[in-house]
């Protein structure tokens, strides 16, 4: 998984010693601190996009990446205290995909030089982590039917899969407030500074194809892991079924715009619902429905 | 400070006044040595379509104005034409803040114009070839450079279009992802419709159609801007594989209906949204366009107020611009004042040294052993002897008047074949 690639296995080897003491206060302080410094990327990203301030424009990127960084410090270590990958309840989830959200965003800017829509994307990191802070519990038993390779690819492919949908449901939203600045003749910080509509819809459907490809990956494991354990199908998972809708609707954007010419201002508004059914799905199911997926 | 600046340009005469004084470059690369034989120790000429500007570093700045002025006026022969009064003078520390205004792109017709950094760069360094700009221009010039360089990345005094058809294909920008694979439609061919013509051929637009009532103007228009022309009764049938419209035509009704460009969504061969740009008047596309889905529709009455918002942005970041001229001139008078007589003596003993360590390095196998050392003792006494009064003679230097001082460094410089400081630095380049 993406911590992995940014820690090396000596470094891990390091921090598992050396939380080995008291993992509870060093994992504890990092839950704290965590949402702290995305809230502060965030705010230095805001001021270098609506007041030009050197300063900002100058230390967003460096933030960026020390956040990034410690968020992988975290992950690993709160995976080496507890024994198990921060994967198995719905709040570990959210800081694995604040995670992967930073982290795709910081490797999109390093790679394209683009630095415009950083804010936007990182307000979405930083929301995940604040509700993941305040609502993770600790949890040291993890049941025997998650330890399994079928499992870890199924949750790698589920979370990178959500990460890509946030990163399509953003670039989305910017593309709407872009089309309505310039469909209302108001040419402010939002025209400026935001990339050109035709490349924020390059995005959206970059990320959209990613999403459609993992969430697929993410379901055939998820079902082959499950036969595996259960010797059985069990098809009424509301999970589940929220995951294949979704996973439908994004098939339904790409060959609508492949077909039928869909393009512009409709499928835009199709990745911000596919969004939004996601995180119910992730959330919502997650907690007022029993099923499979409810593990605690 | 002894620089002395004179010059003409847009707030003190006319353009027909302007371009009597307008300096080619040959005329520039041959009035610079003259400048040089009469008026001063340095000189830097440049010349643009709104101003012509005459730098010299002068021994006596008050004295040497008029000459300045009536140099300017016989080297373009317009002596008796051109009225003196319509020139302008700046002395001293006056005349480096207007260098640094100029440089910025605060004293331009069109405030923020970029151009400008790069006409001035161009004048520094025709001196330079013509070897009249010294240890002073250098400095001034890299400095103009580094104000010119710090007002467009600190600031946004070049941001926004502050013209019509500019403001057109800034828009088109914030649409497409580069306009290389996208085609263009004129309709018409006045001069704003060949203004936005010619900003999209400079955007390296991959298609241009141009259409007009009467085609030889369109024919006219397409060959000046690589496009191809098209009879004006059949460019609708060019619009399904169109991105771009540019309309500019002197019409009783509209030439392209909202229930036109909804067919026309249907049928279009391209992917992206389309973009039309309205700047006839009478308008020429109906307003209702505008409702349509991924179709961008801008009027005269928007760029216009594209342009006066811009150019009220820009007027708003003069004192930023202002406060970066100040911390350079503020560095440039501290430097003036020190005249830096360290790097001159360094040059000069670090010629001596390096003449010395390789004749010696040449001869030493002549000496025996148990010589070479004295040798090496003697000849850097010998150095040093020779080098001790020209140090002296510089160091105390200091209370003399700073022309002096500047002509005792030149002098030095030329004699011992010095370089002069023209050093590139990455942030003054």
């Amino acid at each position: 998984m993406a911590p992995v690639s940014v820690v090396s296995p000596a470094t891990f080897r390091y921090i598992r010693e050396e939380i080995k003491g008291n993992p509870a206060i060093f994992v504890d302080i990092f839950n704290i601190v965590l949402p702290i410094l995305y809230f502060l990327t965030v705010g230095t990203y805001g001021r270098a996009f609506f007041s030009d301030a050197l300063w900002a424009k100058q230390l967003k990127t460096k933030l960026l990446s020390i956040t990034v960084t410690l968020h992988a410090v975290y992950l690993i270590a709160r995976t080496a205290a507890f024994d198990h990958p921060p994967v198995t309840t719905i709040f570990e989830i959210f800081s694995v995909l604040a995670f992967s959200v930073a982290a795709t965003y910081l490797f999109i800017e390093v790679r394209s030089h683009r630095k415009e829509t950083g804010y936007f994307i990182i307000n979405i990191a930083f929301f995940f982590q604040t509700a993941s802070s305040i609502f993770i519990r600790d949890i040291n038993q993890v049941p025997e039917i998650l330890r399994s390779n079928l499992f870890g690819i199924h949750v790698t492919a589920a979370l990178l899969g959500y990460a890509a949908i946030t990163i399509a449901g953003a670039y989305g939203f910017l593309y709407l407030m872009l089309y309505h600045e310039m469909k209302a003749s108001r040419f402010g910080v939002i025209y400026k500074k935001l990339p050109n509509l035709e490349t924020l819809e390059r995005m959206t459907m970059t990320a959209t194809r990613m999403a459609f490809v993992l969430l697929g990956t993410a379901i055939v494991f998820g079902l082959v892991w499950l036969y595996h354990v259960f010797s059985t199908l069990y098809f009424a998972d509301p999970k589940l079924i929220g995951t294949v809708l979704i996973w439908a609707l994004y098939g339904i954007i790409l060959a609508a715009r492949r077909s039928s010419g869909w393009k512009g201002r409709k499928v835009m508004m199709l990745s911000i619902v596919g969004f939004a059914v996601s995180i119910f799905s992730l959330t919502i199911i997650n907690i007022f429905f029993s099923g499979f997926h409810k593990f605690y | 400070m002894n620089l002395v600046c004179v010059g003409i340009s847009h707030h003190t005469a006319p353009l027909e006044t302007r371009e009597r004084l307008w300096f080619s470059d040959q005329e520039v690369r041959t009035a610079l040595p003259r400048a040089i034989q009469t008026l001063g120790t340095e000189a830097v000429l440049y010349s643009t379509c709104n101003r012509t500007e005459l730098y010299a570093l002068a021994i006596d700045p008050a004295a040497a104005v008029e000459p300045m002025k009536q140099f300017l006026l016989a080297q373009k022969g317009v002596a008796g034409t051109v009225p003196p009064e319509q020139l302008f003078v700046h002395t001293g520390s006056d005349a480096v803040d207007h260098l640094f205004r100029v440089a910025s792109g605060i004293d331009s017709m069109v405030l923020g114009d970029v151009q400008i950094l790069a006409q001035v760069r161009v004048g520094y360094q025709t001196a330079v070839e013509q070897g009249t700009a010294g240890l002073f221009m250098n400095r001034l010039f890299q400095l103009a450079s580094r104000v010119g360089k710090r007002a467009r990345t600190e600031t946004t005094i070049g941001e926004g279009a502050v013209s019509v058809s500019y403001a057109a294909v800034e828009l088109a920008e914030r649409i497409f992802d580069g306009l290389r694979a996208k085609t263009a439609l004129v309709i018409g061919a006045g001069e704003t419709a060949e203004l936005t013509a010619k900003h999209l051929q400079g955007r390296e637009i991959g298609k241009l159609i141009v259409t007009n009532r009467t085609f030889e103007k369109a024919n006219a228009l397409a060959q000046n801007v690589g496009g191809t022309a098209v009879p004006f009764d059949q460019w609708m049938e060019h619009l399904p594989a169109v991105d771009i419209v540019i309309s500019s035509v002197e019409v009783s009704r509209y030439v392209l209906m909202a229930a036109d460009v909804a067919r026309l969504q249907k049928i279009r061969r391209t992917d992206g949204p389309l973009f039309l740009i309205d700047i006839g008047v009478p308008r020429n596309l109906d307003p209702e366009i505008r409702s349509l889905e991924n179709v961008f529709l801008y009027d005269l009455d928007t760029l216009n107020q594209m342009v006066a918002e811009n150019l009220q942005k820009r007027g708003e970041q003069i004192p930023k611009v202002e406060s970066i001229i100040g911390e350079v001139l503020k560095e440039l008078v501290e430097w003036y004042g020190s005249l830096e007589v360290n790097p001159t003596i360094g040059a000069l003993t670090e010629m001596m040294e390096r003449i010395r360590s390789e004749e010696l390095a040449r001869h030493i196998n002549r000496f025996e052993q148990k010589d070479r050392e004295l040798a090496e003792l003697v000849t850097k006494r010998i150095v040093n002897k020779i080098l001790h009064s020209p140090i002296v003679n510089l160091r105390n230097g200091h209370s003399r008047p700073v022309a002096e001082r500047l002509q005792r460094m030149h002098a030095i410089r030329e004699l011992f074949g010095l370089s002069h400081g023209t050093r590139n630095d990455d942030d003054d380049a």
